[in-house]
């Protein structure tokens, strides 16, 4: 009994001690409203900034990180209606860039916080949720298994700041942002310059570009073409050390899909310089550059087209008395010439087509490429093959042409110094003088 | 006195006890911190038009709400689904009326629906593909009250085979499955082809079904999806549809393929390339098969694309059926159970609800249906 007691005991303090405390209310109230009024609120403020100052938006659009991103630009309406409008290869129907734009509905619903829905199908934008029917892909491929691109079409609204707005895919996490933009901007014009921008960038032709980090460091990056970008430290090996990274061509420059870090500098998003590099925003250091331009222009993978018309100067007075000369030679024609590595020869070589009737002759003149400086060039003039010779004697404008391009130091520039596949040759000392090539 | 202290300890330990469960008892629910939902409709809208059509024709009247705006939480987020587009959702929302609520109204009264109909229809534009299984669904029901159908986007609405088996096949499909999870249909449904179901593999079965005494390949997956099949096909089969069916099922079937090969395809007729029956026979199609009837009225089944290498037509001959199964029996047996529940417990005439739905399926016109919503003012 008396343990019995003691037991009481010991269980009575306890539960008063119990009773005492489970009611004390030490709930703070951290904030003004409940959970539901905020989320709300929430939603109106975004639905109102998305329809705000004429509700034009870029969203810089990812599926996953196995494919580039894609820029949209959506008009939000306060009636719930928002015209889509892209340009990407797989709005067409054969796998090449095709402009589209249509209107759908749009929606802020609440999650676990506010999310912007798209939630009527629009056929240029749910293409990269949708599990099936890809356009370009036939039924056996493997992204008609229902997995499709992996995109989403509903956003978790993170935050608002400075006329952009940061989100997250809700099903798949991959965060994006969308920046306003200027309402008058026409769609189609502004999806165009970003095709542009795309072009300026990258080229296939132009086999490789570096990342240049702050402590002079490289990075080697290929396939930029493809907006999957292979890259590599400069004099590591590239089979066993080159990884990639998903890259979109935005309006005024790329971005990572995600940030990376090079050598400890972590580095996302690069705007265009007026020379045609990239500067990266983020750190304002890095740039992304290519090949000095005399470098890229002895690319031996490379074919300088140097069409009739696209000659200024002394070189177009050359040239003009040559298409005098071959007429009354042989009532032959100039067509073009061209500048690349001939393997055959291992020689730079200078072709001229030259057309009779039907049939085209080559006159070719051998000659070495002498970069002086990053943007500075020489050609030195080592000989001509027969055809070259026989015509030099007849047409002395084409041998008076050779002669100036193997005696004039050349300056090299471009609209693009990332996508160099244009160039202007022009004569250091005259620049009335010049010679425009392409690739 | 031990015994009053035992007793008083006792008597505090207990009121100690009912003051700790208790003295949290007085706190009151509050008023809801959800705000009420302002259900007036903005005619400045987008939508206006389709949201006034669904509000007086389904959530007024059935206290359905119709969601055509897909959220994908309303989803199994196991798939990779898109909403369904906007235009299409007009269609399918007069369809949906026109031919399954339209139907139950004049049928079974104005109020069964309203009591047993379901409380949502979900619209999805794409397809529910299961990678991992590699079977699509086309419709889904959810604990009786919600109807998910898919592959919206995918609408033709001049195609009557595709447009029967994607949407108005699956409308009576899930409808079913809300019925029979509201009240039991016999279990005498599920002996009838009872051993012949394949949950797994229902997939890679074909026409051969029939004769198991299924109506479709979906049908062999499971007794409930047997139960749903056949209510909704007898509905929304034509009668030369329906008389297929049964015709095949009274037919005999036969692989040369391996017994447990998934994929084995059966066919039901076949010939010997030499018109020597000592040759390996050859299965076929029935497209590949000429029927010709001679005076005296005897049937003879050639084979359509080749001859003998004596240039004699090659004569095709029926599969026997040996599979023990009357399967036209077996299908009408369950057609006729589900007829009886319908009548007895719910009060419904399969056979007026499948005729109204015939005269409708082959007479609406899309377009004057389309503007129940389009000349909404």
């Amino acid at each position: 009994m008396k343990k019995f007691l003691n037991i009481s005991l010991v269980v009575l303090i306890a539960m008063s001690s119990v009773s005492l405390v489970s009611c004390k209310n030490e709930t703070e109230e951290i904030f003004d409203e409940d959970a539901v009024a905020r989320l709300e609120k929430a939603k109106a403020e975004y639905a109102d900034i998305l329809v705000d100052k004429g509700g034009k938006w870029q969203m810089e659009y990812f599926s996953n990180d196995e494919e580039p991103g894609y820029i949209y630009v959506m008009t939000f309406k306060k009636d719930g209606s928002v015209t889509i409008s892209g340009e990407n290869k797989w709005l067409g129907t054969l796998g090449s860039m095709a402009y589209g734009s249509a209107t759908s509905l749009w929606e802020v619903i609440a999650d676990n916080g506010p999310v912007l829905s798209f939630n009527s199908f629009n056929k240029y934008f749910h293409v990269f949720a949708d599990p099936e029917d890809i356009p370009s892909t036939d039924d056996e491929a493997d992204n008609e298994q229902g997995y499709g691109h992996r995109g989403d079409y509903e956003f978790n609204l993170m935050k608002y700041s400075n006329d952009t707005l940061y989100i997250s895919g809700k099903k798949h996490g991959i965060d994006m942002i969308m920046t306003r933009i200027d309402p008058n901007y026409d769609d189609k014009v502004y999806m165009d310059e970003v095709v542009a921008m795309a072009d300026s960038f990258f080229n296939a032709k132009i086999p490789q570009v570096y990342i240049n980090l702050p402590n002079d460091v490289r990075y080697v990056v290929k396939n930029g073409a493809s907006s999957i970008l292979s890259m590599y430290k400069e004099g590591e090996d590239e089979i066993s050390t080159s990884f990639t990274h998903n890259i979109i061509i935005t309006h005024d420059g790329l971005s990572f899909m995600t940030p990376i870090t090079l050598d400890g500098y972590v580095i996302q998003n690069f705007i265009r310089q007026a020379d045609g590099s990239l500067l990266c925003r983020d750190d304002q250091q890095t740039t992304i550059t290519a090949d000095d331009l005399s470098v890229v222009f002895g690319y031996q993978s490379l074919l300088w087209r140097l069409n009739n018309g696209q000659f200024g100067g002394l070189y177009a007075e050359y040239l003009s008395q040559l298409a005098e000369e071959l007429k009354a030679y042989n009532k032959s024609t100039f067509v073009f010439a061209q500048i690349n590595y001939d393997l055959n020869k291992e020689s730079y070589v200078l072709t001229f087509n030259v057309k009779k009737g039907a049939n085209t002759f080559k006159p070719t003149f051998t000659l070495n490429e002498i970069p002086v400086d990053e943007n500075h060039i020489e050609f030195d003039i080592t000989g001509a093959d027969n055809t070259g010779t026989v015509y030099a004697q007849r047409c002395p404008a084409m041998q008076a042409l050779v002669d100036a391009i193997g005696s004039t130091t050349f300056m090299l520039t471009t609209p693009s110094l990332l996508a160099p596949v244009n160039m202007t040759l022009t004569d250091s000392g005259n620049a009335a003088n010049f010679i425009n090539v392409t690739l | 006195m031990k015994k009053i202290q035992y007793y008083i300890s006792a008597l505090l330990l207990v009121a100690v006890a009912a003051m700790s469960l208790s003295s949290c008892s007085e706190d009151k629910l509050g008023p809801s911190i959800f705000p009420d939902v302002d259900e007036t409709l903005d005619p400045s809208s987008y939508t206006y038009k389709l949201d006034k059509f669904l509000k007086e024709n389904y959530l007024e009247k059935y206290n359905l709400t119709f969601l055509y705006r897909m959220p994908d939480i309303s989803t199994n987020m196991n798939y990779n689904l898109v909403p369904a587009t906007y235009e299409n959702s007009i269609d399918l929302a007069v369809l949906c009326k026109h031919l399954w609520f339209d139907v139950y109204d004049k049928v079974a009264g104005d109020d069964f629906l309203k009591k047993y109909g379901p409380r949502i229809i979900l619209l999805v534009g794409s397809p529910a593909y299961d990678p991992t299984a590699g079977t699509e669904t086309v419709g889904l029901a959810e604990g009786g009250i919600k109807i998910s159908l898919f592959k919206v986007n995918a609408m033709q609405i001049n195609n009557f085979y595709m447009m029967n088996e994607y949407y108005f096949k699956t409308m009576h499909h899930e409808f079913a499955h809300i019925l029979h999870q509201t009240k039991s249909y016999p279990t005498e449904f599920n002996t009838i082809s009872v051993g012949h179901y394949d949950s797994n593999n229902w997939q890679y079965r074909g026409d051969e079904v029939h004769s198991m005494g299924f109506v479709t390949t979906y049908a062999s997956s499971e007794f409930r999806e047997d139960f749903a099949e056949t209510i909704a096909n007898y509905i929304v089969q034509t009668d030369k549809d329906w008389n297929r069916i049964l015709e095949l099922a009274a037919r005999g079937w036969a692989t040369s393929a391996e017994e447990d090969d998934l994929e084995a395809r059966y066919f039901c007729y076949y010939y010997y390339p030499k018109n020597d029956a000592t040759q390996d026979l050859v299965y076929c199609e029935e497209r590949y098969v000429v029927t010709e009837v001679d005076e005296d009225g005897v049937k003879h089944m050639y084979y359509r694309n080749d001859k003998d290498p004596d240039g004699n037509r090659i004569v095709v001959y029926d599969v026997e059926d040996k599979d023990g199964i009357d399967g036209a029996e077996a299908i009408l047996k369950k057609v006729q159970i589900a007829r009886d529940w319908l009548k007895n417990e719910w009060g419904v005439d399969l056979d007026a609800l499948r005729q109204e739905v015939q005269e409708r399926q082959a007479t609406y016109n899309i377009v004057e249906l389309r503007k129940q919503v389009t000349e909404i003012q």
